[in-house]
């Protein structure tokens, strides 16, 4: 029950609650406000709610009692109606599907991910400073990414109708959005056990760890979860200016729900709208616009002109000093991806899906620091600006995030050769990885838009073709590489410089595809 | 790009319509401009306009008739062809993380330009067109009119024999009107190809060495 005073006045007659509004299911208000009266009935009529009768004299001199579940009952059955309550209702439905997920695919997986020939090498590698290090630092990445999101789409997301015409009402806003939030808060907290259990019992399976380690993870990871939500939360309210968006938010959700502006939920709503629509109809540009934000810094920096693949590369290097998020997360990305993947192929513990999972931040990493190619493939069917061929535009926008990531990578190996283990098959592997990388990236940005039937599995398998071939067929040279079996590996490699051709001809398809 | 055939600026579109399904987007029409002409569109909203500045263009396939820029099928593959023709047809993808002056810069360095003097011309073509004093500004902090002028300058600011524009008076004042049609005139003097869609009166009589309606479809 929230009051809305009025100083110096006396109170008006307190409402009785009556059978309707209180029961389970909640009736419909009156359609229109009734005009105000001087002097309100003490007893509401059938179907008057408590703000009714406030409503009834809001210029009369006292307070203002207001039920906010009442009004919460009426504006959820209002807006949603039965079907409302039986969609929440499929949230603990998901939440039994995501568990079955875990004990049927997750299990083995992370078993997979632990299961080697040596697993007392593995044991004392997971457990040196530098996996320490680099579980932290991931721990870290993945707080950090929470954050960074809940800038464009906080956990607190209600629909817009909700925002327009029931967050007007004088309701306490940590009451009118804690649904929302409570979503998101069990979410959390169910992801991160759920992941602590699988990575604990996964350890415990593969003989690395005792049966302990399972309760230890799945705290550690309920923990993770409820710390992640927080700071999802905490980064929406920061998303938006007010008074009060110190770290103290984190442990008073209630200030924090009210702390969300009214503007801020709307454009997170619409944010989630794009996104969602860009996502589904394989609009890239537009999801990708939605999620950035406007650039700012380094306009005091001049292109140098030159000659035209020079001022392309050019071109890239001071956008990236241009987008300094872009930059880190891509360098985040990418040594978290080149340790992974460097360790996997030159350490004979190291389980062959380590370089699996490696795959994935590497060629992300990449893709962070590869605008130019996407902003050159967003300008595909439009008037011809640049007097470069589309060739040599894509090599000239490849160029510096290659040289990066070969810089990191170069650097993992030559960490991995002071350590005194660096087998001659390595450096070769890596090669075609990088190559590898290269070409998903070019895919990933030509791959233009979807040809067929939107349907919600084939805009993800669309999605993922890219990746995926990056991640089967690194795997593949991984693996090939552990087992020293170099004539399949010769067969494989010339796979990865297929897909290169294959990206290559994607560039110049998209290029003229426009013209119909 | 390599060594690429100069195209005189003789546009040539004959009969040219495009129907796509049942829908007819501009029926078969006649143009014809030699080097140093400026030729008018003039039609109603939906008449296709612009759709025929892009077939021009090579943007696009004619359902009937054909299109050629000097002599050679108007196909934005052709590197030529794409050598030969500048436009400005609706709103050109910029870099987000490129300021007003890079962009000039990036495409006078791309068409191979004097690197000693291409900061110089960029900026003068800014200040020609009064927005040289946003020349740090990056493109989504600029004004639609801003942004109209900015597209105009990207659009003058690499060769070609043709140029091809979609209304470029739209969200102009008079005073920056008459500085896109002296731009255009000194093309144009300069043995240049214009072809516009335009519906100012003002401008067309001012620029146009012939006018060409547009009749629509229905």
């Amino acid at each position: 029950m929230s009051k809305r005073k009025q100083p110096g006045r006396s109170k008006a007659d307190p409402a009785p609650t009556t059978q309707e509004s209180a029961g389970p299911e909640p009736t419909p208000p009156e359609p229109m406000a009734p005009e105000p009266t001087p002097d309100p009935p003490a007893t509401r009529t059938p179907g008057e709610t408590a703000y009714d009768r406030s409503a009834r004299d809001l210029t009369a001199p006292g307070e203002v009692d207001y039920d906010d579940h009442d009004l919460l009952g009426q504006a959820d059955w209002v807006i949603g109606g039965e079907a409302a309550r039986k969609a929440r209702q499929q949230g603990l439905y998901a939440g039994y599907v995501l568990f079955l997920g875990a004990l049927v695919y997750g299990l083995p997986i992370v078993q997979a991910v632990f299961r080697t020939s040596d697993a007392s090498s593995l044991g004392d590698q997971l457990s040196s400073p530098e996996a320490i290090a680099l579980l932290v630092a991931s721990v870290a990445a993945l707080l950090g990414a929470v954050v960074f999101a809940g800038r464009f789409r906080g956990p607190v997301v209600p629909p817009m109708p909700w925002i327009d015409l029931v967050l007007p009402v004088p309701l306490d806003r940590a009451l009118a959005l804690r649904r929302w939030w409570r979503y998101a808060a069990v979410g959390g907290l169910f992801i991160g056990a759920l992941s602590g259990l699988t990575i604990g019992a996964g350890l415990a399976f593969a003989h690395l760890a005792g049966p302990l380690t399972i309760i230890v993870t799945t705290a550690v990871g309920t923990a993770l979860g409820v710390l992640a939500t927080r700071l999802w939360l905490w980064s929406q309210v920061r998303s938006w200016p007010g008074p009060d968006r110190g770290l103290s938010l984190l442990w008073r959700v209630p200030d924090a729900l009210r702390e969300l502006h009214a503007e801020s939920l709307r454009a997170h709503s619409a944010n989630t709208s794009t996104m969602a629509g860009s996502a589904l109809t394989g609009n890239l540009r537009t999801a990708r616009l939605a999620l950035t934000r406007p650039v700012r810094h380094g306009r005091s920096a001049r292109l140098r002109p030159g000659r035209p693949f020079g001022v392309l590369v050019r071109r890239d290097v001071i956008g990236l000093r241009r987008t300094p998020g872009a930059f880190l997360s891509g360098l985040g990305l990418t040594l978290l991806g080149g340790a992974i993947v460097t360790w996997a192929f030159t350490q004979p513990a190291a389980p062959s899906i380590a370089a699996t999972i490696g795959l994935l931040p590497l060629y992300l990493g990449f893709g962070a620091w590869a605008e130019g190619l996407r902003l050159q493939a967003d300008n595909v069917g439009t008037p011809s600006l640049l007097g470069t061929g589309e060739l040599t535009e894509a090599v000239a926008h490849v160029t510096v995030p290659t040289a990066l990531t070969l810089l990191v990578l170069g650097g993992w190996v030559a960490v991995a050769g002071a350590l005194g283990s660096l087998p001659g098959s390595a450096p070769l592997s890596l090669w075609l990885i990088l190559v590898l990388v290269v070409a998903g990236n070019v895919l990933a940005a030509f791959r233009g838009s979807p040809t067929f039937m939107l349907r919600p599995q084939m805009v993800i398998a669309w999605y993922a073709v890219p990746a995926l071939t990056v991640v089967v067929l690194g795997s593949l040279v991984a693996v090939l590489t552990k087992a020293a079996s170099y004539t399949w590996l010769s067969v494989v490699s010339w796979l990865v410089y297929a897909v290169l051709a294959w990206a290559v001809s994607k560039v110049r398809r998209l290029t003229y595809l426009h013209r119909a | 790009m390599g060594a690429v055939a100069v195209l005189t600026g003789e546009v040539r579109a004959e009969g040219v319509g495009k129907t796509i399904d049942e829908t007819t987007l501009l029926l078969p029409t006649d143009v014809s401009a030699d080097p140093g002409e400026c030729i008018v569109l003039r039609g109603p909203n939906g008449s296709g306009k612009t759709t025929l500045l892009r077939i021009i263009g090579g943007l696009l396939v004619p359902s009937t008739g054909t299109a050629t820029i000097g002599g050679r099928e108007a196909d934005e593959r052709d590197r030529t062809v794409r050598a030969a023709v500048a436009a400005l047809l609706g709103a050109p993808t910029t870099y987000r993380d490129l300021t007003l002056v890079d962009h000039l810069v990036l495409i006078d360095s791309t068409w191979g330009g004097d690197p000693a003097t291409s900061d110089d011309r960029s900026l003068a073509l800014l200040d020609r067109l009064g927005i040289a004093h946003l020349d740090d500004r990056f493109p989504h902090e600029l004004s639609s009119g801003q942004e109209q002028l900015f597209r105009l300058a990207l659009t003058f600011s690499r060769p070609a024999s043709v140029v091809l524009l979609d209304e470029p008076e739209q969200r102009l004042d008079t005073g920056k009107r008459q500085v896109v049609a002296e731009l255009i005139r000194e093309r144009t003097e300069s043995g240049g190809t214009v072809v516009m869609a335009c519906h100012d009166p003002e401008l067309t009589a001012a620029l146009a060495t012939r006018v060409v309606d547009i009749v629509p479809a229905r």
